[in-house]
This record gives structure tokens, sequence and C-alpha cells, in this order.
């Protein structure tokens, strides 16, 4: 039964020698008969259906045999007509070749004999023609597809040597005719005609289903293992997000601690010992501790610094105050001068340092700019367009003006609010800021801005905006003072 | 238990510098307020302060009037009364003397001299 093509199914045979081999295997060698008779309607010329009938046989016959006395008349007990000496070198030249052979497999150059294995394969008890022929089963031909392990490579002991090669030494095996292939009453050599020589000692390789089986077992342990991996990975992971809020929490303890006993200045030794002990309690490291004392001690000196500043006039020296809550504070001239500009940014930063007119048809451009204005101690007046800016103008009378340049249809744009500003001698020379959009930098870079006019691309960087109004202002006080 | 100051002063901002520099002191005293010359008497009688700091000028009753009647007073006339003024003309300096005032402190306060000067009648 070959495919609708007439070609033979070669894949649908190997199917069913692969049948026929789990059967054999079960003992059914009835099922197996079918299987290879099937394999041999779909692919007559597959060299190992031959061999599989002759295995068939023998394993039916070694096992009626192990079951009790062999019949005579069982085909498979069958004296073969020639017998020959197991260890005849003539023997390799006198083999002949079984007729379903390949013609190259005989000739395989890297097949050699395997001495260990030779003696096994020549019992004296042989029954020739169930025996497997090493020819036939020999090296498969390139195009049939690999067969099941046990009939797959011949054994080394079967295997016939190329005539060109010199006969092995009378004490090495040689490879006998395939008829001369006797059953071997060893389980090694007995139940695998064929076996790959590891196999000789070992289990039957696998079939495609058990390897696979296996496969997918293996699979399976390493999704355990990569499962019990992430779950360790996430267990670590856990412990450490633990152990670090439990430092936060131990260190915002400590830092309470420290904040309270520092409040006042620093603490007596016995306060600083007990926050010590605390600090050790809760497992805090000795540099944290430090970095945290340091921290706090700063912190509460500026604030001492501050409430004294906002009480100055009703001290005699504000500068000697200062000293007096340095010494309270055992704050060092090295750290004093290490944060200098942080104290000064602190005690100015509310201070009121003028007016900005901030004209923005952007409501959440003032809301991002206009705490920060504030912060920084500006008074701020808003205007929605350039329009209502010219009428707030004379009233709030600003020391800078913050503008973008579009506003809705109908207004006038920034830059035309900055000209009609420039044909006001009275606000002539207020700094003004024009906030643009990117494409307009071009523009307003090639423009003759004057000193105390400038422009910055939206969206506007705060800092940038407080260097840039600090620099117009300077301008403008420059201007002023020229002016006396 | 610790020792208490009595501060007789009208001036909120006053009052509040005080306690910042007596808190900062470490001197562990107890700080007792009083608006006016009045209430200081009162509290000196209630509280039996080791030190009384005295603003000369003050609503209800100033200085010159409570300091008589607490050194008067046999329960209050041992505390000392460190006369706290704006005030610092000689002859001011002696008045406050004369009825019966331990010392007389111009203001503005210098924070390390105040705590000294307390320091001292404190250890008395």
């Amino acid at each position: 039964m070959n495919s609708p093509s007439g070609t033979p199914d070669k894949a649908a045979a190997k199917q069913c020698l692969l049948a026929a081999d789990r059967f054999l295997k079960e003992s059914r060698f009835h099922e197996a008969r079918t299987e290879i008779e099937k394999a041999k309607k779909l692919d007559p010329a597959n060299v190992y259906v031959v061999a599989f009938l002759d295995r068939i046989n023998y394993f039916e016959a070694q096992k009626k045999k192990e079951a009790g006395p062999v019949p005579a008349a069982a085909p498979v007990a069958a004296p073969p007509p020639v017998a020959p000496q197991p260890s005849a070198p003539t023997a390799v030249a006198a083999a002949p070749p079984r007729a379903a052979a390949p013609p190259h497999a005989p000739l395989h150059p890297t097949v050699k004999p395997a001495p260990a294995v030779a003696p096994v394969a020549h019992p004296p008890k042989p029954v020739a023609h169930v025996a497997v022929p090493p020819p036939t089963v020999a090296p498969p031909p390139p195009t049939v597809a690999p067969p099941p392990p046990a009939v797959a490579p011949p054994p080394p002991t079967v295997a016939a040597p190329p005539p060109s090669v010199a006969p092995p030494p009378p004490t090495v095996a040689v490879p006998p005719p395939p008829v001369a292939a006797p059953p071997v009453p060893a389980p090694t050599a007995a139940v695998h005609p064929a076996p790959k020589p590891k196999e000789l000692s070992a289990e039957p390789a696998p079939t495609p289903a058990e390897q696979k089986a296996m496969e997918a077992t293996l699979e399976e342990m390493k999704r355990q293992i990569q499962m019990l991996s992430h779950s360790l990975e996430q267990e670590k992971k856990a412990r450490e997000e633990m152990t670090n809020q439990q430092l936060e929490s131990n260190v915002r303890q400590l830092r309470n601690s420290f904040e309270k006993s520092w409040m006042n200045g620093a603490p007596n030794d016995i306060e600083a010992e007990e926050l010590h002990k605390l600090a050790l309690s809760l497992s805090i490291p000795e540099n944290v501790e430090q970095s945290l004392r340091r921290e706090v001690k700063l912190k509460m000196y500026s604030n001492a610094v501050k409430e004294v500043i906002a009480k100055r006039q009703l001290l005699r020296s504000s500068s000697s105050t200062f000293e007096w809550l340095r010494k309270v504070y055992q704050v060092t001239m090295e750290e004093y001068l290490e944060y200098e500009t942080k104290f000064l940014l602190d005690l100015v930063a509310d201070q009121y340092k003028g007016t900005v007119l901030y004209v923005s048809p952007n409501v959440k451009t003032k809301d991002e700019l206009i705490p920060r204005l504030k912060a920084a101690g500006y008074a701020v007046v808003l205007s929605g367009n350039p329009e209502e800016a010219l009428e707030k103008i004379e009233k709030v009378n600003p020391n800078l003006i913050l503008c973008h340049t579009e506003f809705s249809p109908g207004s006038l744009s920034g830059i035309k609010f900055l000209h009609l500003l420039r044909a006001t001698v009275k606000f002539n020379f207020i700094p003004f800021i024009l906030l643009c959009q990117e494409s307009e930098v071009p523009q307003l870079q090639s423009s003759e801005l004057r000193h105390h006019e400038g422009f910055l691309k939206k969206p506007v960087d705060v800092d940038e905006l407080m260097i840039t109004m600090n620099e117009k202002l300077a301008h403008f006080r420059d201007y002023v003072s020229s002016l006396s | 238990m610790s020792k208490k100051i009595l501060l007789a002063e009208d001036d909120e901002d006053n009052r509040d510098l005080v306690s910042f520099v007596l808190q900062r002191s470490r001197l562990g005293a107890e700080l007792v307020i009083a608006e006016n010359g009045q209430e200081a008497v009162d509290k000196a009688i209630e509280h039996l302060p080791s030190l009384i700091l005295m603003d000369m000028q003050m609503p209800v009753m100033d200085g010159w009037t409570a300091i008589p009647i607490l050194k008067g007073d046999p329960r209050t006339r041992h505390i000392p009364i460190i006369a706290f003024t704006a005030q610092a003309k000689p002859e001011d300096k002696v008045r406050t003397l004369e009825i019966g005032c331990a010392e007389h402190y111009s203001k503005p306060m210098d924070p390390e001299e105040l705590i000294a000067l307390i320091r001292k009648y404190l250890a008395d």
C-alpha cells in the first residue's frame, strides 16, 4: 500500500515499525507482525521489515523457550543449513550478502567489529535463520528514516567489515555471516540483537513517546525550579523591603528623638548618651546616626536663626546673638560656612523683593509659577492679556513684567506689548521677560532686546527664570544708579 | 523641683524672645509669665519664684509700683528683682536700685549677657 502517488510512504511505514517495536516489547507478537505487514505494504523496499520479522520470530522463540521446551517443529528452532565456525577468519569472506541488504551497507568503512562483545555473539547453539543478518540491519540507507532503536544500528559484533579491510586477528571476534549469528542466552545480546554499544548493559533506549515524556518531566522540573527561584527572589525582596521599612521607621523614630532633644540646643551629656543608646537599640549604624545628628542640629540651628532674625530689633546685636546660637547648637565654623548659603537663603526667601506683573493666558502656567514667585519673595499681580496689563500697570507699578508671547485673537501679542511699553516713557525701563515658544526663539534672538529685556522658552525652568529675573533687575538697578 | 523665673512683660515679642533665650540657656528654670504689674504681684505670691524680671513700663500697674509692693510683702521681699527696661539713663538705673531692684538691665537684650545675669541670681 503505497501512497496515492505510488511512492512508498516511508513515514507511515516507520510508524508501523515503531508500533511493532512496542508490541514486541510487550510480547504481543501477533500485533507486531500485523504492523510489520502494514509497513511492508507501505514501503516494500524498507530493509528493516525483514529484519524486524526475524526479530519477532527470534523473540517469540525465546519466549516459548523460557516458558517450556521448544517444540521441534517450531520454525524458529530449525537448525541452520550451514553452521559456520564462529571464529573462522574465512567466514568473513564466505558471508553471503542478503538479497535485501542495501549494496552499500557492508561496505561501510567506519564500522568495525567490537572485540569484547564478539565472543558472546557466537554461542555454540546457532539459530541461523532467525538471527539478525548484519548486512540487512547494518547502517541504514540515507533515505530511510531512522528506525526504532532496537533495530537501528547494527551491533559491531555482526557488522561485516569491508572486504578491503584486513581481517582481525583470531583472538578478536570476527563478524560471523548473517546466517551464522545465533541467539545468545545472555539477555543483553539476546534481547537486543542490534543495540548501540552503550545499550549493551543499559536499558533500552527510550521511545520517542518516552523521550517526549522525559522532556516534559524535565520541562516541568525546570518550570518548578524557576517558580521556586522566583518565589525565593520575591521573598528576598519582601524581606529587604521589610528591613528597609523597619530601618526607615527606626530612623524616623530616632530623628524625632533627635529633634526633641536638639530643639533648644545641643543636648546635655546624659541626653546624648540616651540618644546613642536609642540608636543602638534601633540597630541604626553609627554613620547614619552621626549624619542624622548633624542634619537635625543644622535644621534646628537654622530655625533658631530665623526666629532671632524675626526679633532682631529686640536684640542688642544680631551678630553676637548668632554667635551665641552657634555655640548653643554646637555648630562649628566649618559647618556654618558649608551651610551659610542655605541659611542665608532661608533668611531672605520670604522677604519682599518686588512686584511682578505676570501677563499670561495660561492658567496652568500661572499655577506653576505663581507659588514659586511668591516663595521667592515677589508680590505677583496677574493679567490675562496685555490690554488688562496696561490697565493695571500704572496702579501696580511693577518692578518686573513677565509676559507670554501669544494671546487669544484680538489681543496684543507679547512682543507688541513690549513695543508699546518702550514707547511709553514712564514704563520704558521696566525689566521685561517674554515667555515664548521654541519656534519663536530665532526671531527673538535676532531682535534687538535691551539689557533689561529678555526671553525664556516654555516650559519655563523656574531656576532659570529666577536667574534671568535677578539679572534683569540688576540691569535696572544699574540704570537707576546711573541716573544719579 | 525646678527653679522658677517670673517675667513681667507686656510686649509679646519680648516675652517670646526671653522665653527663647531661657529655653536655650539650659538653666532648667520654669518661666512664669505676667503681662502687667498687678499680675506680677499676684503670680509672685502664688509661685514664689527664684527671680523676677520686671519691665518697668506696663499697663494696669507698672514696675515702679509693683516692685515696692513685692519688696514690702514678707513672702516676696527676698526675691531678687531685675529691672528689665528700655530706660537706660543713669538716673533710671539709680532709681530702680533705690526701690529695691538687684540689677538694672537695659533693653535691647544680649542673650549671653542676660543668661549670665540670670545664672548669677539663680546660683545664689
